[in-house]
C-alpha cells in the first residue's frame, strides 16, 4: 500500500505536465527552421496529423517515401488548391477542404502544406526507420 | 499398343488407388481441422475484412457517388430519403447478419460490434471492463490495436478493439450534431469509438 501512494504521489505532477507540454513539443514529428514552417507544424499537428500522420483514409504520410515522391512534382500552388478546396485521388479518396477545419485562413493552409511538403522531402532522403 | 493386365495386379493396384484416396481425404480433413490459427490472427484477418470492405463501400460508393458525382445522398434516414446507408449502419447491419447466420453454424463462434464512449445509441456502450479498457487505449493511442482476455459467463475469450477514426467530415459533422451524441468537439482523424471482436477461448 505504501509503495502504491508513493508511486501516486510521484505520477501526480505527470499528469498536468502532459498536457502542459502539448502539440509543440510533440518529439514525433521534426521542426524545421524558420517562423512559416513553425506555424505550419501547429497547424499541421493540430488538424492534418490525425489522418495524414497515420495514413488515415488514405492520407499520404509524409514520413513515407513512396507516398509523396510522386506528389512533390505537383507545383506547390496546386497542392495548396487540393488542401483549400479538397481534392478526390484516382482511387476516390477523400481529402476534404481545410482538413475539415472550416476555422483555417487560406494563409495557415497553405503553411501547414508547407511544413507537409518540408517533412516528405526531408524524408525522401532520409528514412524515417532506423 | 496392348496392354495386358494380370487380374492378380488389376485388383491390387485398385486397393492401392482406392486406399490413396481414403489417406488423401483423411489428410485434407485433418488440415482443415488442425487447430493452428492464433485468435489474434484470426482477429486481425476478420478485421482487416471488415475494415477493407467498409472502405471500399465508403470510397467507391459513398465518396464517388454521393460526394464527388452527388448522384445520390447518404443518410441515417435512408428509407425515407431512398438514400444510401452510412457506411457505420452497413457495418452494423453486416454484424447483426453474422450473428443471425452464426446462430446455425455451431463451430463459427465470435462476435463483432461497433462501440464508442460516447454512443449515440446508448446499446454502442462497452459493457465489460475489458471494452472500456480498450475503447480508451485506442482513443489515446492512436495507430495501435488493443488485444485481452476476458472471461464471462464461466467462458474465457480473447478480445481485440481496434479504432474506429473520423474519415470525412460528414462523421463528424453528423456525430457533434446529433441530438443523442453525448460529445461535440470531434475533429477529423479523432478515434470516434472502436470495433471489438471477441472469440471464445477453449479451455
Ligand atoms: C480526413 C483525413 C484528412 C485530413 C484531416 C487531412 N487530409 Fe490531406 N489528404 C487526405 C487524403 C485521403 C489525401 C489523398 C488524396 C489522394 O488520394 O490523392 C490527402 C492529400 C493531401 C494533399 C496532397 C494533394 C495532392 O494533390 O496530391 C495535401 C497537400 C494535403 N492532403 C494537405 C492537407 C492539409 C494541409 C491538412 C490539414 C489542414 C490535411 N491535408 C488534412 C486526407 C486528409
Ligand atoms: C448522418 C449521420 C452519421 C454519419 C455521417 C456517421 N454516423 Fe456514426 N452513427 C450515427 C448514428 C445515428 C449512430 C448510432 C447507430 C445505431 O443506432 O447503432 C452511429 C454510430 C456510430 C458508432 C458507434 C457508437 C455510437 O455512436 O453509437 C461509431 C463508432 C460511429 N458511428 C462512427 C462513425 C464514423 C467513423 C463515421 C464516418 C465514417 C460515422 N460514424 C458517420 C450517425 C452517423
Amino acid at each position: 500500500m505504501r509503495t502504491l501512494q508513493l508511486s501516486l504521489a510521484w505520477l501526480l505532477p505527470w499528469t498536468f505536465a502532459v498536457p502542459a507540454v502539448g502539440l509543440a513539443e510533440n518529439p514525433a514529428y521534426l521542426q524545421l527552421e524558420g517562423a512559416n514552417l513553425a506555424q505550419g507544424r501547429t497547424i499541421w499537428l493540430g488538424t492534418c496529423e490525425g489522418c495524414h500522420g497515420y495514413g488515415t483514409a488514405g492520407a499520404p504520410i509524409p514520413m513515407e517515401k513512396d507516398d509523396w515522391k510522386d506528389r512533390l512534382k505537383k507545383p506547390q500552388s496546386l497542392l495548396y488548391q487540393h488542401a483549400i478546396e479538397g481534392f478526390y485521388g484516382p482511387d476516390d479518396t477523400m481529402m476534404p477542404a481545410r482538413g475539415g477545419n472550416t476555422k483555417l485562413s487560406d494563409a495557415d493552409v497553405k503553411a501547414a502544406v508547407d511544413y507537409m511538403t518540408a517533412l516528405a522531402k526531408h524524408y525522401q532522403q532520409f528514412s524515417a526507420k532506423p | 499398343m496392348q496392354i495386358t493386365l494380370n487380374k492378380k495386379w488389376l485388383a491390387l493396384g485398385v486397393a492401392a488407388a482406392l486406399t490413396t484416396t481414403a489417406t488423401f481425404v483423411v489428410a485434407v480433413e485433418d488440415a482443415a481441422n488442425k487447430p493452428m490459427i492464433a485468435p489474434k490472427t484470426m482477429a486481425d484477418a476478420l478485421h482487416l475484412v471488415m475494415d477493407s470492405d467498409r472502405t471500399v463501400y465508403t470510397r467507391k460508393i459513398v465518396n464517388r457517388l454521393a460526394a464527388k458525382e452527388k448522384v445520390i445522398t447518404a443518410s441515417e434516414h435512408f428509407d425515407d430519403e431512398k438514400a444510401l446507408v452510412l457506411p457505420a449502419q452497413m457495418f452494423r447491419f453486416g454484424a447483426e447478419m453474422v450473428a443471425k447466420r452464426a446462430e446455425k453454424l455451431p463451430d463459427v463462434n465470435f462476435s463483432y460490434s461497433l462501440q464508442s464512449l460516447w454512443p449515440v445509441n446508448t446499446q454502442n456502450a462497452p459493457k465489460t471492463d475489458a471494452e472500456k479498457a480498450g475503447l480508451k487505449f485506442v482513443a489515446e493511442n492512436k495507430g495501435k490495436n488493443f488485444y485481452t482476455t476476458e472471461e464471462l459467463g464461466g467462458t474465457n475469450y480473447f478480445t481485440a478493439i481496434y479504432a474506429d477514426t473520423a474519415v470525412a467530415p460528414v462523421c463528424v459533422s453528423c456525430h457533434n450534431d446529433h441530438k443523442d451524441s453525448p460529445r461535440r468537439d470531434f475533429k477529423l482523424g479523432d478515434v470516434m469509438g472502436g470495433v471489438v471482436i471477441r472469440i471464445p477461448l477453449e479451455s
